[in-house]
């Protein structure tokens, strides 16, 4: 069971999350004027890779926040949390995790100690 | 005319059929009475804040998963979101009264007093019976009075609380799921003797 | 024979010859003592033969001490609490145990099945897979007289009465293994000032040195050990968890450990053990400090504590808790499970009276129990000579060692030497005499070529053969953590190499072999792990202990037999699954190389082995016939269990009533004392029907259908999801979300809102009112309620962050009241409603906040039956007092409640589509006729996708309503369409079974039926009298009056007519009153 860094609540267990799939994925602007091909390639198409994926998670049992995760899809190892972009179009720089003692290294809210 | 009916929380049946058990290790209690308010805020934008506070005479806790005690309490949800816990017959008046202050701000406040039921677990076993459920670090270090935390409990989302006094813990949890996780806590407390005060 | 106990030594060992213990075995009453595993004491009473083996039904005796034993897996208890398949070697003694073996027709003894082992040669690897294979569909048949005869034991019928429970904890340091290294480990762990949990499988802490002759800082291990344990109890947080099995590594340092709270001496359980052990560290909360005298040391056998005061506590009244599943975090984890003795692999090898080297030590230090009288001690490595020197002690004959190696053991050689055993160097046992016990061994030289044939230069008599293959590292949890492993050449084993999380290894499990070397690296370990948590480790030495100069181990994977492998007598590898040499060259000769795959053809480490006895010797013995080098094979991946878990610790608390959350609404007692049976839907609760006196479902369907048509029905819908979406952005963000033209909604209106997935496909729909110019009400259906509101949620927070909106679940808040019917707006004058309900006033599709009895209320004017409606959304708490007021003031109209089954029955016959029931997510709203619903103004979630060319196709299935031809076939849910019946019904005729089966069946020629559709919807109207259907036609919208096939079981299929999804008031009048 993963332990995933909530960017504001802190380490919780996979069990209080739900996932979103790869994040990044941009809504076109405009749909219509898109190929079929085009939108497919919107709705369907994934990177899938193996190694590094940046993914969508959303603390559903939590704060109810969504936020991007970058996790090896190999290890499942989670090199760091952070948060989504806000109105105003900035992020957070994201929660930085060291995976050796399952510590956020630097001091959030949401902070273990 | 409303006043002369009588509130239901829904537990009536469970707590009706309650037994204690054994050497009471813990103590549940359904805390009848609260009233309920959801608030949904940006902290960041206009004075929102303050003028939440004024109208509530507590502040809002910015800091995640705690929350401050006054008049109410007032639980961190998230970071634009709080619930706040006050007196049942208080709840709607001071619903509107959040409403009014923050008719300018983009804020969200809705009565929800009948979603909620708030449970008091208590006892010196109250925090073993709690981990059997719960995937929190629960020791004091870590999760002492004035934290708080949604989080899961059982099968059920539950708002957990640290009583300011140390005394027990606050289990906040969805109407529906009451009777359930009453009934989870009733038998996971069951070995280590347990005792349901007569309401 | 009771208390007889032949093999019994008189002194020593760590039982209570004070407390005798009885217990069956078999049938037959024997007696240990308190401190005994159920293996010691079968021992002591001399029992031999404890089962037959899994293929070839050869006898069997015990083999091992501990979880590696692969023969004595036995039947633990009767009826409900019966538990299979636990190895004797693990089940601590108690008074009144009933044990049996599971093998063996009509007895152990005596075993008709021991044919398969005079036929054995042909029982080789795959047998069942090729002998078995024709025809193939006989396999089921097979297969079950196939598993029969394998017999493992048998799970019980009978609900098991026992009760189970989950713990989760958090700690800095979890200690795995309570041996040498996981002591000071732990200590050193702890006092440096870590939050340590110690995990330890047996009743008492120790491990090896439990049954060792060593001296540790002076004194006899054991008084040793008890003194470290006491002062682990001492420290402020350390969690002792004897009887606990770590046999789990997963993700991010999440491990799961079963503890045995029942496995006590005298049959006592811990009534409750986390009274007295607090589950998270220290208990100060509370204000309780940690009492080691409660429960969180356990000093050994006799001092249990959990038999004590907290049993007799309880004990009346409360069911005590039988085995507990902990779901431990730990930052930082310490391995230190030990090793496992290797057998040899030699002619017979698997006789009763073959033992382990470490395990004959066992025996006798440790249970006072001596396995033999005389004994043969045959090894390639300095330890079993441990065991020589134990069996010498205790009295028995050790009439030879045989040693490979030409230069014999270091010290312990010469001890041998010193008390006149007699030694065998460069020489090998190549067979061993008697069948159901060992009666002789067969001695030959040892030239270096395991695969060269021999011929014995000597047999000797005995009664006991003592085995030493080396010791293997227990790396299960290492591996399992996806941690890596080197070949060690000199020690001859995989140790745990590169940890991929936050582990290391220490002691035997680390390769390390001296008794002082185990020590000093659990001390390494501890610090190591606090030092990574940033904690100063606790200067602490580690004890002394004497380091024993020994000789390097020799390979020796497979001992020469008089005739080559295929021909030779049996040498097993795994003794459990039946696996031999010969049945590894098996495998090779019929083109298997990897390991992977040779260990599923040949069985090699399944069932409870896992990899434990026989899986460094069956990688050997595959390198070798490969030419290859053991690294170069490799090993097969070590997966949780490490040992067998039950079923009932795995569940947990989760049985029963508590199995799964019901949620109930503010009026469900009502619906419960009215005696309806509830229908689950989601984790919901809700009333199915309310059956009258004697009334089935049909009957109270069709009453309460018809009082809704004729009179006035009223209905819980509390438990559809309620969302208040508020905010200067809320128009943009519903419009962008919902299909119609959200902002053309006045404040006041209502709409039926439909929302896609960006695929196009429907998701979710309901009712939606505008509650004021920024604020709208959601509802949606009850089982999307969560998802939707996670959907817009991800949308708002995702994508569209400039949109201003809060959305707040109300659901739990109010319940919906639905009260349908012509009478309904009389039902509601009556109560007293302070807003008028004409027509004119409060038309179809309106929401009015209103006060009805004196309680406020939201009305909707809203209708799911078709019938003139009215929703009422009143807070929970006030909800029963609102529908009793209801119910009385609608006597005069019989007002009728009727549950989920009429709502159903009342919407079909209108065409509204259940979502979840009607689509399946692949279903577009052009399929379901709900063109209108979208908005050629705007754009909005998978609206683009309703133009991919497989959403433009023409013979999409659409949503069509069916009737049946004969007006009285209710047509099964699920039914499948299909166009022409000609060649179906011949088949049916024919076959006398479905021939659209015909394919499968012998039909050959036939080819398979195509079908059209299905039905999704499907009920017998009341008020129409005739049965109703809606269905997903292919190109159904335009085969309206077209007539096609429904197939139905075990008759002819049934033409049926397409017709357009509304069979009642078409003109929707009904509901404009």
């Amino acid at each position: 069971m993963l332990l995933i860094d909530c960017p504001w609540c802190g380490s919780r267990a996979e069990t209080e999350f739900s996932y979103g799939g790869e994040a990044g994925i941009v809504r076109p602007a405009d749909p219509d004027a898109l190929s079929d091909a085009e939108w497919a390639d919107y709705l369907f198409n994934r990177t899938n890779p193996r190694g590094a994926h940046r993914e969508l998670w959303n603390h559903a049992q939590g704060c109810r926040r969504w936020f991007g995760v970058e996790r090896d899809t190999v290890t499942y190892r989670i090199a760091r949390s952070f948060t989504l972009p806000d109105a105003a179009g900035a992020a957070d720089g994201g929660v930085e995790r060291d995976f050796e003692t399952g510590d956020p290294t630097d001091a959030e809210p949401g902070d273990r100690r | 005319m409303s006043e002369t009916i009588e509130r239901r929380h829904g537990l009536e049946a469970f707590v009706a059929a309650t037994e204690s058990v054994g050497g009471a290790r813990v103590e549940i209690d359904v805390l009848t009475g609260r009233g309920f308010l959801n608030l949904r805020l940006d902290p960041r934008k206009g004075n929102g804040l303050e003028t939440a506070a004024r109208a509530l005479n507590q502040p809002l806790p910015l800091t995640a998963n705690t929350f401050t005690t006054g008049e109410h309490r007032v639980y961190w949800c998230g970071p634009d979101e709080w619930l706040i816990e006050t007196d049942e017959e208080r709840a709607t008046r001071l619903g509107s009264d959040l409403a009014k202050a923050l008719a300018d701000c983009h804020a969200a406040i809705n009565d929800v007093s009948s979603g909620h039921v708030a449970l008091g677990i208590a006892g010196e076993d109250a925090r073993t019976v709690l981990a059997k459920g719960c995937t929190l670090d629960l020791d004091p270090r870590e999760f002492g009075p004035g934290q708080c935390a949604r989080t899961g409990l059982a099968k059920a989302t539950v708002l957990l609380a640290v009583a300011d006094d140390a005394a027990g813990y606050t289990v906040i949890v969805a109407r529906s799921f009451a009777d359930y996780l009453c009934r989870w806590l009733a038998n996971a407390a069951r070995p280590h003797g347990v005792r349901f005060p007569v309401p | 024979m009771t208390g007889a106990q032949p093999n019994r030594l008189p002194t020593g060992g760590r039982v209570d010859r004070s407390r005798p213990l009885g217990f069956r075995f078999d049938g037959n009453a024997l007696q240990g003592f308190a401190g005994d595993t159920l293996a010691s004491a079968l021992i002591a009473n001399d029992v031999q033969l404890v089962g037959r083996s899994f293929k070839l039904r050869r006898p069997r005796g015990i083999v091992g001490s501990g979880a590696e034993e692969p023969n004595a897996i036995l039947q633990i208890g009767e009826g409900a609490t019966a538990q299979p398949n636990l190895r004797a070697t693990q089940v601590p003694l108690r008074d009144g145990l009933v044990a049996r073996t599971t093998r063996g027709w009509p007895g152990v003894r005596f075993d008709v099945g021991a044919i398969n082992d005079t036929f054995g040669r042909l029982l080789g690897a795959g047998f069942y897979y090729k002998t078995f294979m024709y025809p193939r569909a006989w396999w089921k048949l097979y297969e079950h007289a196939i598993r029969r005869s394998a017999g493992f034991g048998a799970a019980p019928t009978a609900p098991d009465p026992d009760c189970y429970e989950h713990m989760n904890a958090h700690c800095d340091v979890l200690v795995a293994g309570g041996g040498p290294a996981g002591l000071m480990a732990a200590l050193t762990a702890a006092k440096s000032g870590a939050r340590v949990i110690l995990a330890d499988e047996q009743n008492e802490f120790g491990g090896g040195l439990l049954a060792c002759t060593d001296q540790v800082d002076g004194a006899p291990a054991a008084e040793w050990v008890a003194a470290v344990v006491d002062e682990l109890g001492d420290c402020a947080d350390c969690t002792l968890l004897p009887r606990s099995t770590v046999f789990g590594y997963h993700d991010h340092n999440f491990l799961t450990i079963a503890e045995r709270c029942r496995d006590h001496p005298d049959g006592s359980a811990d009534a409750f053990s986390a009274t007295n052990r607090p589950a998270a560290g220290d208990d100060s909360t509370a204000g309780r400090q940690h009492d080691p005298r409660n429960g969180r040391t356990a000093k050994g056998p006799d001092d249990h504590p959990d038999s004590g005061a907290a049993a007799g506590h309880h004990q009346d009244t409360v069911q005590p808790v039988k085995e507990r599943l902990w779901r431990i975090r730990a930052r930082q984890v310490v391995l230190a499970q030990g090793s496992f003795e290797r057998p040899l692999v030699f002619c017979n090898n698997d006789r009763p009276g073959v033992m382990l080297a470490s395990a004959v030590s066992t025996w006798i230090n440790r249970y006072a129990v001596l396995p033999g009288r005389r004994a043969v001690v045959f090894t390639n490595n300095d330890s079993a000579y441990r065991a020589a020197l134990d069996l010498t002690e205790a009295g028995a004959e050790v009439a030879a060692v045989v040693d490979s190696r030409r230069g014999g053991a270091g010290e312990l050689g010469r001890k041998a030497l010193d008390l006149g055993i007699p030694v065998l160097q460069g020489h090998v046992v190549s067979d061993v005499a008697g069948r159901q016990r060992v009666s002789g061994a067969s001695i030959a030289r040892w030239a270096g070529d395991g695969w060269a044939t021999v011929k014995p230069t000597m047999r000797i008599d005995c009664d006991l053969v003592v085995m030493s293959g080396g010791y293997s590292p227990a790396v299960h949890l290492h591996s399992q953590a996806g941690g890596q492993l080197d070949w060690d050449e000199s020690q001859l084993g995989f140790l745990p190499a590169k940890s991929v999380q936050a582990n290391v290894s220490a002691g035997a499990g680390n390769g390390k072999s001296s008794l002082a070397e185990c020590l000093a690296d659990g001390v390494r370990a501890g610090a190591e792990t606090v030092s990574k948590l940033g904690l100063e480790p606790s200067p602490i030495e580690a004890p002394a202990a004497g380091n024993i100069d020994e000789n390097p181990i020799e390979a020796l994977w497979r001992v020469p037999a008089v005739r080559d492998a295929d021909r030779c007598p049996k040498q097993f590898i795994d003794f459990q699954n039946d696996t031999s040499v010969a049945d590894i060259k098996l495998a090779v000769r019929e083109g298997y190389r990897n390991v992977e795959h040779v260990k599923r053809y040949t069985a090699l480490g399944f069932g409870t082995d896992q990899g434990k006895l026989g899986n460094i010797n069956g990688m050997a013995v595959l390198a070798d016939i490969l030419g290859k080098s053991i690294p170069e094979v490799g090993t097969t991946t070590f997966r949780p269990a490490y040992t067998p878990v039950s079923f009932g610790v795995g569940a947990g608390e989760s049985v029963g009533e508590l199995y799964e959350p019901v949620r109930k609404t503010a009026i469900h007692e009502w619906h419960e004392a009215a005696g309806a049976p509830m229908e689950v839907v989601g984790q919901w609760h809700r009333p199915w029907y309310f059956p009258r006196d004697g009334e089935d479902m049909h009957a109270a369907v069709a009453r309460e259908c018809l009082a809704v048509r004729n009179s006035v029905g009223i209905m819980d819908a509390s438990t559809l999801g309620k969302i208040d979406a508020a905010g200067p952005d809320v128009v943009e963000f519903l419009e962008r979300i919902y299909t119609h033209d959200v902002g053309l909604m006045k404040v006041g209106r209502c709409a039926y809102g439909i929302m896609l997935g960006e695929d196009g496909m429907l998701m979710d729909d309901g009712v939606m009112a505008r509650r004021g110019e920024h604020r709208f009400y959601l509802t949606t259906t009850t089982g999307g309620a969560a998802n939707v509101l996670d959907w817009l949620e991800k949308w708002l927070q995702t994508e569209w962050p400039e949109l201003q909106v809060y959305l707040t679940s109300l659901t739990e808040h109010y319940s919906t009241i639905a009260v349908a019917g012509p009478h309904s707006r009389r039902v509601l004058d009556k109560l007293g409603c302070d807003i008028a309900l004409d027509n004119e006033s409060f038309p179809f599709m309106r929401m009015k906040p209103a006060t009805l009895a004196g309680i406020p209320v939201t009305l909707f004017r809203v209708s799911f039956s078709g019938e003139l409606a009215y929703e009422i959304n009143i807070e929970n708490s006030l909800a029963l007092a609102m529908w009793e007021k209801l119910m009385d003031a609608g006597r005069e109209f019989e007002i009728t409640p009727y549950g989920t089954e009429t709502m159903h029955v009342l919407r079909a016959e209108k065409g509204y589509v259940i979502v979840g029931q009607d689509t399946d997510g692949s279903v577009t709203p052009v399929d379901l006729g709900m063109n209108r619903l979208l908005s050629n103004e705007k754009d909005f979630l998978g609206k683009r996708s309703l133009r991919r060319p497989d959403c433009l196709r023409e013979d999409r299935k659409q949503l069509v309503g069916l009737l049946s031809s004969d007006a009285r076939t209710v047509l099964p849910e699920g039914t499948q369409l299909i166009d022409e019946a000609g060649s179906l019904a011949r088949g049916h005729r024919r076959a006398k079974r479905p021939a659209w089966r015909g394919s499968q069946l012998g039909h050959r020629s036939r080819e398979p039926i195509p079908m059209c559709g299905h039905v999704t919807s499907s009920y017998q109207s009341a008020c129409l009298g005739h049965p109703i259907a809606l269905a997903l036609v292919a190109g159904g919208q335009s085969r309206k009056g077209a007539t096609i096939h429904a197939a139905l079981p075990g008759r002819d299929p049934l033409p049926v007519e397409i017709v357009a999804p509304v069979f009642y008031d078409a003109g929707g009048q009904r509901q404009h009153v």
